[in-house]
């Protein structure tokens, strides 16, 4: 497992943006949880997966948003924690009311909704930080012009999506 | 703190090559007074930053999600692969199980059939140890004076055993002396090897083995020897035999020995 010191720097290495701490924490956790999730809350294998996927997001949006500073001291017990709780929600309440659903959420779902290579695009330009070359490269665009101009009308298309559903919401 | 929703996109372009920093000089230092200056601009220039930051977080999240469903799909398949080459090798040992399993019960089997307690099997010693009479030969018996006796041999050395006795009986006695005859019907009733015909071949040997001028009363001792013992009568068996190993003449002297030293004649 990780060192004390290594663990110090998950969060700011979170922050930054480098989430290969959660993929091996899956990697290495998933079968574990699944057995604890069967037990626990006579999840099916794909299901408590994709409950673990869940709660590592969140967790990682915690730690983005700043709603996490402090690495909690018993990690595993956190994420188990969060799980725990998330089931429970589910099974008190079915759906979230969208008004309760914040900004960024209802951005998400928006996000969704567009063509994959729109999402990679968004992705790779806002998320990764590469440049435009690289994003050329990685979509197999003739230049970083040609990204420029993709992205720039995937955030358009986006952008007017979200006009037009708040105009519809009201 | 929620901006007012303004129209971003009069501006859009414009913010965006700014934020992404595809201005050159001039043209920056022109768009950063106006945002000093134009209200609305400025307005649409937080919006943007808002929308931008949403964006990263957006990404973010989505990227590692999107990862996180990939590995889950990469490990699914370890899984299945490895599980598929479990079954395999469970398969395979299954198989050598059972290759091993037939081998031990060959290999015991083998085993049991070598050092089984040896039990005293008649059957077995007396084909090994029993040394049958030859019968006369065509030059002793000369065909054409007495063709039943030729007969008769014939039958017996082809294993005609039941036929040979008749045929021999049917000879008249003055062809042939008495102690041959008395001889023969004993040899064709111990070759019938069936204990009433053995027991019923012992007076005929005896009569012959009494009579100490025959020359054929060696013969017969052997013969009446190895019927007692057929017969378990064992201490008769043994003097008989005895007597036959000890006489230097009997052409049966050294199979007498060997059947004497042997463990098929149990000791007294």
């Amino acid at each position: 497992m990780n060192t004390p010191h290594q663990l110090a720097e998950v969060l700011t290495s979170l922050r930054i943006g480098n989430q290969s701490f959660l993929i091996t924490f899956y990697e290495e956790n998933r079968d574990l949880f699944a057995r604890w999730a069967r037990r626990q809350h006579q999840l099916a294998a794909p299901s408590s997966h994709e409950l673990l996927r869940t709660v590592l997001v969140e967790f990682y949006d915690q730690v983005a948003d700043g709603r996490l500073t402090k690495l909690p001291p018993d990690l595993r017990a956190y994420v188990y924690g969060m799980a725990d709780e998330q089931v429970r929600a589910a099974r008190t309440t079915e759906v979230l009311p969208v008004v309760e659903a914040g900004r960024r959420q209802r951005l998400l779902m928006l996000f969704r909704q567009q063509g994959l290579d729109c999402q990679k695009i968004l992705m790779y330009f806002y998320f990764r930080g590469y440049n435009f070359e690289k994003v050329a490269g990685k979509m197999g665009f003739a230049n970083a012009n040609v990204a420029r101009i993709q992205k720039s009308g995937c955030l358009r298309k986006l952008y007017e999506l979200r006009l037009r559903t708040e105009a519809a919401v009201g | 703190m929620t901006l007012p929703a303004s129209d971003l996109r009069p501006y859009l372009e414009e913010l965006e090559r700014f934020a992404d920093g595809q201005m050159s000089a001039p043209e920056q230092e022109a768009f950063e007074v106006r945002l000093e200056q134009d209200a609305e601009l400025y307005q649409a220039y937080q919006a943007y930053e808002q929308l931008s930051a949403d964006l990263r977080w957006v990404a973010g999240h989505e990227t590692l999600y999107q990862r996180l469903l990939a590995l889950d799909r990469r490990l699914d398949q370890r899984q299945e692969a490895l599980s598929r080459i479990k079954r395999r090798q469970r398969k395979v040992q299954r198989q050598w199980g059972v290759v091993a399993a037939v081998g031990v019960a060959v290999l015991l089997a083998a085993w049991w059939f070598l050092l089984r307690p040896a039990a005293p099997n008649t059957e077995a010693a007396w084909t090994r140890y029993y040394v049958p009479e030859v019968g006369l030969t065509d030059e002793v018996v000369r065909e054409s004076r007495r063709p039943l006796l030729a007969e008769a041999m014939q039958q017996y050395r082809a294993g005609h055993y039941t036929p040979a006795l008749y045929t021999l009986r049917r000879i008249p006695n003055s062809t042939i002396g008495q102690d041959t005859i008395t001889y023969y019907n004993g040899i064709f009733l111990l070759s019938q090897n069936d204990p009433e015909q053995i027991k019923a071949a012992q007076p005929f040997l005896r009569r012959v083995a009494m009579q100490s001028g025959s020359r054929l009363a060696g013969r017969a001792r052997y013969h009446l020897g190895m019927a007692y013992w057929r017969n378990q009568q064992i201490t008769a068996a043994r003097n008989t035999l005895r007597s036959v190993a000890n006489d230097a003449r009997n052409p049966y002297q050294e199979a007498a020995r060997q059947v004497l030293s042997s463990e098929a004649l149990p000791q007294e």
